[in-house]
């Protein structure tokens, strides 16, 4: 295992050390990044109790586009399973959904279960990237963005606009759905957008069946969410400096926190692979990063310390996005040596010196 | 007039959610300077900020602002705040009563969930202005919020009741307004009123329009003519948008669309 201390090489024990004492001096710690397994994630809320540091996952903006219409106005959402087993109808709304396997294998068979089963399975999309290898109604976006073009569509689903245009002919086809599904990724869509979106559903309800089916963020933002609520009964953004957790999306938001340099010390969590921040080396840091990734190098911040990487040299819980859940990921190929470091080892050693060092919040 | 003089910027972001007149009214000057208002685990007191000095009177003045001062006036049912320079987060944020002013810029949530009183913003406000932090069921709730300046993107989101004033406003306007009146001297970005359910918004001119709203004509309203009044009896520069016709637009008909848009015909 490897570990650098201001960019020389050390070993783990005196990285934990210098970590603590970066930690220790810091008055607002910021612990930000969290794409790792969910004993990782555990330990780092954990750390930031004890630190009375805030945290914020990378996958926030897009975590955030989807609590943030779910805590107004509540979703009606299905699995992959579901859509695949049930579906009549799908509508891809934007462009990500087509990034992954996901539409291909929707497209790939018909509904097989339910109301539907043995109906032709009809594939539409919003604001799509006109994929030509799958077969599908493609529909064109408003200039002003996919939240403007659900609101088109759903005044014409609701029927306070009327006419031939072609939203027209798409709600008709929606509410002609037994089971209908509509995919897309929050932060593509925004806040705004999903939240009209839920409300084109729940009108879509009154007289079919219809869900969303959200993509999850690819650095474990789900998991998070889900620790952070049984963890401290809110989602992911809070903080510990008042010794108890408190949840503010704005102020604790690390760009801006690092930005508007009100945090003086941050930790970047990432045993899984996650977007390099852009601030760092502005601020004294402590790197926590998957073996072999290129953060892991004596210069990405002021202490690195290298960690197994989940689901390929360790193993560990993880969201999985086919499932729906959290479910352990077995390492790959040879089973790896008994020593191996984890995350969560390292941040709770971590957080052991701070108690020692008598910081507490 | 008791007055709080900022020592420096604070060092932390700092909560001012319990500094009201009334609060401080009870306590010695030794006593307030104990009050916590750090956000941080170093526990930093309204001592360590603000020299103090107290009368109690109900009328308090912060002299000195900074971006980092968080929820002044957030408590306030009663007297007077006026704060000689810029705040943080969510200026007079559930305000039931009194008079707020700040004589530089606010950060973003200001009035947010405000139920009564005037806020006035000298400056500009940043996002968010009269509009719902994050599960909130409303942004301003009955209050009048006042900005002199510019406002930011989506000023009045889900705004639910009382009046807001300000020279411009950035995008999504009046976004998932719920009820209430919005009136904007100079020009709105784009999108105003999206998911407005309810709700009155008058402004100079607009960037992009939703396909969603609908003219609706240039009726000559008993309603606008009411505005005016009022306006004029508050001294707002916003009553010169009401000197000729109205051009009336209606939505958003993609939720209950029962909202207006008026511009100057």
């Amino acid at each position: 295992m490897t570990a650098w201390v201001k960019g020389g090489a050390a070993d783990v024990d005196a990285a934990v050390d210098a970590a603590a004492d970066l930690l220790a001096a810091a008055r607002v710690p910021v612990l930000a990044g969290l794409s790792a397994e969910v004993s990782a994630l555990r330990a780092a809320y954990r750390l930031a109790e004890t630190l009375g540091a805030s945290l914020d996952p990378v996958s926030g903006p897009s975590l955030y586009a989807e609590l943030g219409a779910l805590s107004a106005g509540g979703a009606m959402s299905t699995t992959r399973a579901e859509t695949i087993g049930r579906a009549d109808l799908v509508l891809v709304v934007g462009n990500r959904p087509w990034d992954g396997s996901l539409i291909a294998e929707i497209a790939a068979v018909s509904p097989s279960r339910g109301r539907a089963a043995g109906a032709e399975r009809a594939l539409l999309s919003l604001g799509g990237p006109q994929n030509g290898a799958i077969r599908h109604v493609a529909y064109a976006p408003e200039a002003g963005g996919l939240a403007v073009s659900l609101g088109h569509l759903r005044a014409f689903a609701k029927g306070h606009l009327a006419g031939e245009e072609a939203y027209a002919d798409l709600a008709r086809r929606l509410f002609a759905a037994q089971y209908g599904v509509i995919v897309y990724d929050a932060e593509e869509v925004g806040e705004l957008g999903v939240e009209m979106l839920q409300g084109l559903i729940r009108d879509l309800n009154e007289s079919t069946r219809f869900f969303a089916l959200t993509l999850a963020d690819p650095f474990q933002g789900r998991a998070t969410v889900q620790l952070s609520a049984w963890t401290t009964g809110q989602a992911p953004r809070v903080g510990f400096g008042r010794h108890q957790p408190e949840h503010d999306p704005w102020r604790f938001d690390s760009a801006r926190q690092i930005a508007a340099g009100e945090a003086d010390a941050a930790l970047w969590l990432a045993s899984l692979p996650a977007p390099r921040p852009a601030w760092l080396g502005s601020l004294p840091t402590i790197a926590i990063v998957g073996e072999g990734s290129p953060e892991a190098a004596g210069e990405t911040a002021e202490i690195v310390i290298t960690v197994g990487v989940p689901g390929e040299s360790i193993g560990g819980a993880l969201w999985n996005e086919r499932r729906g859940v959290i479910a352990y990921a077995e390492p790959k190929g040879q089973p790896a040596a008994a020593e191996k470091l984890n995350a969560a080892d390292v941040l709770a050693r971590i957080r052991d010196r701070l108690i020692e060092k008598g910081v507490s919040c | 007039m008791s007055t709080l003089r900022l020592r420096g910027e604070p060092q932390e972001r700092v909560d001012l959610l319990s500094i009201t007149p009334l609060a401080l009214k009870a306590l010695t000057e030794a006593e307030a300077g104990k009050l916590a208002i750090g956000t941080s685990r170093r526990g930093l007191t309204l001592g360590d900020v603000f020299e103090i000095s107290l009368d109690g009177s109900d009328s308090l003045v912060i002299e000195g602002g900074s971006s980092r001062l968080d929820r002044v006036g957030a408590a306030l049912s009663e007297g007077s705040i006026r704060v000689e320079g810029d705040v943080g987060q969510r200026l007079g944020e559930g305000m039931a009563g009194g008079t707020l002013t700040v004589t530089g810029s606010a950060g973003p949530y200001a009035a947010t969930g405000a139920t009564g009183g005037t806020i006035t913003i000298e400056g500009d406000a940043g996002d968010h202005a009269g509009g719902a932090v994050y599960a909130a069921k409303a942004g301003l709730d009955g209050a009048t919020l006042v900005i002199k300046g510019r406002a930011g993107d989506h000023l009045g989101d889900r705004m639910r009741k009382g009046l807001i004033l300000a020279e411009s406003a950035g995008a999504f306007a009046a976004s998932r307004m719920i009820a209430g009146t919005i009136v904007v001297s100079g020009a709105l970005g784009d999108h105003p009123g999206y998911g407005m359910r309810r709700g009155t918004l008058i402004a100079g001119s607009h960037g992009a329009l939703l396909p969603t709203f609908v003219e609706t004509g240039t009726p000559d309203l008993v309603f606008t003519r009411l505005l005016a009044q009022t306006l004029k009896r508050l001294g707002a520069s916003q009553v010169s948008l009401f000197g000729g016709t109205l051009r009336r637009y209606s939505g958003d008909l993609a939720t209950l669309g029962k909202g207006e848009l008026f511009v100057p015909a």
